[in-house]
């Protein structure tokens, strides 16, 4: 089955990674769409839909945090897993993301079998 | 590409045409990290990442960015190893700058800073730690 992925990130360098590392992942990407911040990957959903969305904390003009925020506010956002992809690593940090409806967290830098299981994970798991 | 520790005395005391990618992070602590490497180097960091040839043009022009994204793993692995998995950090956004002969200066001056090789070319990374807990 093929995702409609969403990557959000401020780097085009990490953006271009995590769509190589899926095709290296057996990970079968059907739209693939990018946006370089929070608000930019809120305006890439709408109108159309997405399966999954990998997303920084760290970005200029919205987080990643407050971009999940808004969707846990959207009826219809809400249900679209959000997988952050970060370098930080605190577990309370991951503790705080997920109490926040994000789905996963991947730690930079990430093998193309990790972000495999990941997306096996929280693809067989649906929000909402 | 491989960093190898080297001695600050063993090191230029001018370069030229270099860069100097900066983030600050608070938080558990608050401070400061900087990576000072030579400009081709940043269009190789691309290169390597992205699987193209060094002289690809989206090489060159991802440089900068692919040397961002370094410091910010490179930060976050750090503050990871020195703190453990359960203090919060709040990570600034990286920036690339044009490095100025005075700022390698003070970087190689600085106690907080250290010196590495890759392929036999110098560059420095200094943290600057101002704990808060």
């Amino acid at each position: 089955m093929a995702y409609n992925v969403l990557v959000v990130d401020d780097s085009a360098t990490v953006r271009a990674v995590i769509r190589k590392t899926l095709d290296l992942a057996g990970v079968e990407v059907g739209e693939f769409h990018q946006a370089g911040n929070g608000q930019e990957g809120l305006d890439a959903m709408k109108g159309r839909w997405v399966d999954v969305v990998f997303a920084d904390i760290n970005m200029p003009v919205m987080t990643g945090i407050e971009m999940v925020e808004r969707m846990a506010a959207d009826g219809l956002l809400k249900t679209v897993p959000v997988i952050i992809v970060s370098t930080e690593g605190s577990a309370t940090r991951i503790e705080q993301l997920k109490a926040k409806g994000v789905s996963a967290y991947i730690r930079k830098p990430f093998t193309p079998e990790l972000l495999r299981s990941v997306v096996d994970e929280v693809m067989g798991v649906a929000r909402g | 590409m491989f960093a190898e520790p080297a001695e600050k005395a063993a090191m230029p005391a001018a370069v030229r045409e270099y860069v100097l990618a900066s983030m600050t992070f608070s938080g558990h602590w608050r401070g400061s990290l900087e990576l000072a490497v030579p400009i081709p180097m940043c269009s190789e960091l691309a290169a390597n990442v992205l699987g193209l040839e060094d002289d690809d043009e989206m090489a060159t022009a991802r440089g900068p960015d692919a040397l961002k994204e370094l410091l910010n793993v490179t930060c976050g692995s750090i503050l990871t190893t020195l703190a453990g998995d359960q203090p919060v950090f709040d990570l600034s956004v990286p920036e690339v700058v044009g490095m100025f002969p005075e700022r390698w200066k003070d970087l190689l001056q600085s106690s907080d800073t250290l010196a590495f090789t890759v392929e036999d070319v110098p560059i420095l990374l200094r943290l600057w730690l101002g704990r808060t807990s």
